[in-house]
């Protein structure tokens, strides 16, 4: 049939649909009188769109709603059933890859978490060679912040991985708690997860998925990172040339994956560019912004606005959504989330050195001082009030009695404000640097009150016990030195600024 | 900013939001026509069609219409490599003449026809891309009859007009397959 042929028959076909079939029948005979293979084609067609019922009525998602879903075609374990020498205990999840079970492995008698891969991800020949060497690499990596890989075993048709079995919650439960973490918390977690990272990096592999499911923590605090290397397993049924092994392909190639979310996806990943660590680096930074914060770092209305975001906008800097998290780290995870990989760290032991780089110069170990300061002045204090009482009480004249008046209530005070200083620093640190600046005038003069009045005790003791006169006297010395040059030290050393 | 232009790929950059907006049309056009609860497979479809076309070799797509077009395209692709992978075509396969033309007339088991359905619509394609075309806009992407002669430029008449003539014309290439 001609083109031309075709064009006649569409009119045909079009203008008979409006008419009854018998008029229909007649108009098409009249109407293609010199033409037979258009006639019998348009009448052809018109019974057929006669007969077609509900052929194609209704979109194709409406009447499969299930077509996405990472089928039920793949067969469930039930508890106690037998595959191979594991015994199966119960299904603990699921997952774009297949279910995953408790299990027992027999041989050696230890519990297992025992993949099953769900069929389209190995019905293909070279699909499961990839799965082997994926499985291999996995293997290989061996740290205790990663879910070890015990074995692949192909039993009968399908692939199983069996890997550590992790007894604990995710970082996605701990995120969804709506607590926030405190900043050792999330400096530690972060420090945990960059070396798990780190040691399968200088490994050569990167784990391509991270994200907040894939993170375990145990009951005693120790992160474990789950599926490692194994994300990349998804890629290529539709085997094609290598850029597509990135997630981003692997999603599009494979539906039943897309389970997971590509929030934790670098913008490179989202082009289809191939991922490496530096791919790991960006979803970590997302991953540590929202343990950190609560929020995702390019949150938006709709999953798709999201990724829109990732590709278009700068993350919302760190320290102004969330004040508490360490300034330091704030600068770490900014880095993470640049958009060219080339920006970002290499490695996540990079990672790992800027965090402990900072922890070194950061104000935590300085604030140690700052406290230690803080709490001996205030030991100072009692020290000086005591000395103050029994110097009264040996000798009881009038003015060491105001002395010691003086010398109570001004360690009273300050006391007090110090304390105050220290419970903010703990409990509402952004709130520190003025409470700082508010008191810091008024600890001085009284801090120079106190030294001054247990200095003058000092001197009212000298002609009676020249020894404890003179310990007096060094004491408030003490006490007038620490206000005026070790008090600013420590205060530059932990806040940067003396004030 | 300048910086990371510069070294991101143009296309996807330039077209993110644009993509976004369409593919959430779609969604929202195909939302509608679903039963409630399985709005999460219209979220995973556009979502992947997202992908496949932000991840995909470059399709540079000139304006809206023809963006909705490569949109409903990459969801046949996905939809029915998905059944595929299901092992549609053995299912398929298994049909006798009689229980074909009845599952095709009371759309039953439409997942097991997918790929049949496909390698069909490729060769309506040679004949007639237009006829393709709305294919795949209605029964792969969803959209309703006016948002599907909005995206070919037609009056919807017209549309459902020739989507009779490509429902015929399917029908009878699919019923008649093993004829």
């Amino acid at each position: 049939m001609t083109a031309d042929q075709w064009r006649r028959v569409r009119e045909l076909f079009e203008g008979a649909i409006d008419r009854t079939p018998e008029e229909a029948a007649g108009w098409v005979d009249r109407e293609a009188a010199g033409d037979s293979a258009v006639r019998a084609e348009v009448l052809s067609l018109l019974e057929h769109h006669s007969r077609a019922g509900s052929f194609l009525d209704a979109p194709v998602t409406a009447r499969v709603p299930d077509l996405l879903d990472e089928g039920d075609d793949e067969a469930r374990l039930t508890p106690g059933g037998v595959v191979g020498s594991y015994t199966i205990v119960r299904e603990i999840g699921r997952g774009g890859m297949g279910r995953v079970y408790l299990a027992t492995d027999n041989r050696l008698a230890r519990t297992v978490a025992l993949k099953a891969l769900a069929p389209h991800l190995t019905r293909d020949a070279s699909q499961r060679e990839r799965l082997r060497r994926e499985a291999r690499a996995a293997a290989a990596l061996s740290h205790p912040g990663i879910c070890t890989v015990y074995a692949l075993d192909e039993i009968g048709d399908d692939l199983y991985i069996a890997s550590e079995f992790v007894d604990g919650h995710t970082l996605r439960e701990e995120i969804a708690s709506g607590q926030r973490p405190s900043s050792d918390t999330i400096v530690d977690t972060a420090r945990q997860l960059a070396s798990a990272l780190a040691s399968a990096h200088a490994r050569g592999v990167a784990h391509r998925d991270l994200k907040p499911e894939n993170v375990m923590r145990t009951a005693d605090g120790r992160l474990k990172i789950l599926d490692f290397g194994l994300a990349r397993i998804d890629s290529s049924a539709v085997g094609v040339d290598d850029h597509t092994h990135s997630p981003a392909r692997a999603l599009v190639t494979l539906p039943g994956v897309l389970l997971g979310t590509p929030a934790y996806m670098a913008p490179e990943q989202l082009n289809g560019q191939p991922a490496d660590a530096r791919t790991d680096v960006f979803a970590f930074g997302v991953l540590m912004y929202e343990f950190a914060c609560g929020v995702h770092p390019f949150d938006a209305g709709t999953e798709l606005a999201r990724l829109a975001r990732v590709l278009d906008s700068e993350a919302r800097p760190l320290d102004v959504r969330c004040p508490h998290a360490p300034p330091a780290f704030a600068a770490v995870i900014d880095r993470c989330l640049r958009k060219a990989p080339a920006e970002r760290f290499a490695t996540a032991a990079e990672i790992v050195t800027a965090l402990d780089r900072h922890a070194q110069d950061s104000p935590r170990r300085n604030l140690a001082w700052w406290r230690t300061h803080q709490l001996t002045v205030m030991a100072l204090y009692i020290v000086a009030a005591t000395v103050g009482w029994s110097i009264k009480e040996t000798l009881d004249t009038r003015s060491t009695m105001w002395l010691f008046v003086v010398l109570g209530i001004g360690g009273a005070v300050a006391g007090i404000v110090r304390g105050h200083l220290l419970f903010t620093e703990q409990m509402n640190r952004t709130r520190l640097a003025s409470e700082r600046r508010r008191t810091r005038r008024s600890l001085l003069t009284v801090d120079l009150a106190i030294a001054a009045a247990l200095f003058v005790d000092g001197l009212v003791l000298a002609q009676r016990t020249p020894l404890w006169a003179v310990m007096t006297m060094a004491v408030a010395l003490g006490i007038a030195l620490a206000a005026v040059l070790m008090e600013p030290a420590t205060s530059e050393a932990a806040f940067g600024t003396s004030d | 900013m300048d910086r990371d232009t510069n070294r991101r790929p143009p296309r996807a950059q330039d077209v993110a939001p644009r993509v976004y907006d369409e593919l959430r049309r779609i969604a929202r056009a195909y939302m509608r026509r679903e039963r409630p609860g399985h709005s999460l497979q219209a979220t995973a479809l556009v979502h992947e069609a997202y992908l496949r076309l932000a991840g995909g070799p470059g399709t540079p797509w000139h304006d809206e219409r023809h963006f909705v077009g490569i949109a409903a395209r990459s969801m046949r692709q996905i939809l029915v490599e998905r059944a595929r992978a299901r092992g549609a075509q053995k299912r398929w396969a298994g049909l006798d003449r009689v229980s074909l033309t009845a599952s095709l007339v009371h759309a039953a088991s439409e997942d097991a026809m997918l790929p049949a359905l496909d390698e069909a619509l490729e060769r309506l394609e040679q004949i007639d891309a237009e006829q393709a075309k709305i294919v795949e806009l209605r029964y792969f992407a969803g959209l309703g009859i006016e948002e599907a002669a909005d995206a070919l430029g037609m009056s919807p008449a017209t549309l459902k007009r020739r989507w009779s003539l490509a429902r015929a014309w399917l029908f009878r290439e699919l019923s008649e397959q093993r004829g």
